[in-house]
């Protein structure tokens, strides 16, 4: 708390009366003077004790209530470590978890799941290439075939010239034979006539044929691209992936490193701040040991009261005391550091008044500094 | 691509690069690969520098006809680009595939 310097004070001597040379003639006087030096001293001291009773009962009822004040915000310290607590474990599972679609995913996992789209894209490049290529021979084969027709169309118009080339031979020989010859004019003619509609249907296969060959090589040339696909990016991809799912794996080690270490401390601030609650409740048994300092006082106050009282009955003279002599009590208020103590001290102990004790505590709480004098 | 025929019908080596280009030249090596009569079929494609999806494609296509013949197709010694491109495609998972 405040750390004050601790002066060491002179001792406060009393003002009595020196002892007489000759104690045998002036006894009873010296006597008398002492017992009212006495009565003085018992007036002071009851005043003292009750100034000291009111400063003590006082001074506690403003610790209990600073204690009070304090046990209230340390408790609010403690909820709020331990809501802090509790806030840090939550960033962990926030900081572990993806909300996406109604469904929650660990982000360690979320390297695997891309993989795994990864995975399923390349598995379907490689059957949509194992395909294309299977249809790619498959082509190739009808290519075989279509060239073998290719070999049957030269055939044919070898075939068909031939033809011709006889129904040719066969109308010039007719023509020789003359009438005996018409006949087989009749036939050479009907022949050179089916030779050129072979001719125009081998032409007419031909056209056919070319398209289809077209058509094969377009179709060749559509596989190739389908099935020749550049998976250079996909490697890429692969590799970022990789890089990627190890650094998720290196942050998620780090985060639960910070988060274990967070939560760690802010367990401990929790149980500090328990424990100075805790230590701030032992603050009633300073009150009952306060409490037991003024009982004390106040019977101190009572016997010395009862000493004045069997001395007046004695000594009624006594009751008309001279004033007391206030040099000690003036020595002591000048080591009182706190003006506010020493005015209720100057108005109870040396003018006789009680004074009226001033709600501190409901004033004003050792934040606002100012009211609190150290010095 | 080139490729080499290691002592029997069962066991070739390529070298340079497996595209689609190289399809026609494939068809003949898979079908003197699918006439020998040993039950390993070894490719040795330590050699081989790339090899794109068509590639892979026409492997794929060799494993199917050699497990139909009840035969084991061996790729053996990729690396580079095409051990990249194995490992991308989880060829492991489909060949026996061999250092």
């Amino acid at each position: 708390m405040f750390a004050l310097s601790k002066k060491r004070l002179a001792p406060v001597e009393m003002a009595l009366p020196p002892p007489e040379a000759e104690p045998c003639e002036t006894a009873a006087g010296g006597h008398d003077a002492l017992l009212r030096s006495w009565m003085s001293l018992a007036e002071m001291q009851q005043r003292v004790i009750k100034v000291l009773a009111a400063e003590i009962t006082q001074t506690s009822g403003f610790v209990e209530t600073e204690a009070d004040d304090l046990s209230q915000k340390f408790q609010t310290l403690a909820i709020s470590a331990q809501q802090q607590t509790e806030r840090v474990q939550s960033l962990t599972s926030l900081a572990q978890t993806v909300e996406f679609e109604d469904q929650s995913f660990a982000v360690r996992d979320i390297g695997s799941l891309l993989e795994q789209t990864l995975t399923d894209v390349v598995a379907k490049i490689l059957l949509l290439s194992k395909d294309s290529m299977s249809m790619v021979y498959a082509l190739d084969a009808l290519g075989i075939n279509v060239k073998r027709v290719d070999d049957c169309m030269v055939r044919l118009e070898q075939i068909n010239r031939t033809t011709n080339m006889l129904a040719l031979n066969a109308r010039i020989e007719a023509e020789r034979a003359g009438a005996a010859g018409n006949a087989f004019r009749v036939v050479a003619n009907e022949v050179r006539e089916l030779s050129k509609s072979t001719d125009s249907l081998a032409a007419t296969m031909n056209a056919e044929l070319k398209l289809v060959r077209e058509g094969l090589a377009s179709g060749q040339e559509t596989l190739r691209r389908v099935a020749t696909i550049d998976m250079s990016d996909n490697i890429l991809a692969k590799d970022r992936l990789d890089l990627l799912i190890s650094a998720l794996a290196t942050r998620s080690a780090l985060l639960k490193i910070t988060v274990d270490s967070a939560i760690t401390e802010a367990e401990i601030i929790s149980g500090v701040v328990d424990g100075m609650v805790t230590g701030i409740q032992f603050q009633d048994r300073t009150k009952q040991r306060l409490e037991h300092v003024v009982d004390t006082l106040h019977v101190l106050d009572e016997a010395v009261q009862e000493v004045k009282s069997s001395t007046l009955m004695v000594a009624p003279e006594l009751s008309e005391l001279e004033p007391a002599d206030m040099e000690w009590v003036k020595k002591l208020l000048d080591r009182y550091t706190m003006s506010e103590v020493r005015e209720r001290f100057i108005a109870q102990v040396i003018d006789g008044h009680a004074t009226q004790m001033p709600e501190q505590a409901a004033e004003s709480g050792p934040t606002q500094g100012g009211s609190v004098e150290l010095f | 691509m080139r490729f080499e025929f290691n002592g029997n019908d069962a066991n070739v080596s390529f070298s340079g690069d497996l595209t689609f280009a190289d399809h026609m030249m494939f068809r003949e090596i898979a079908d003197r690969l699918r006439a020998s009569t040993d039950k390993t079929i070894v490719i040795d494609v330590a050699n081989l520098d790339f090899i794109d999806s068509a590639g892979l494609g026409m492997l794929l296509i060799a494993r199917e006809e050699a497990r139909k013949l009840n035969r084991t197709l061996v790729l053996r010694g990729a690396k580079g680009q095409v051990g990249r491109m194995f490992g991308l495609t989880k060829f492991d998972t489909l060949f026996s595939v061999e250092a």
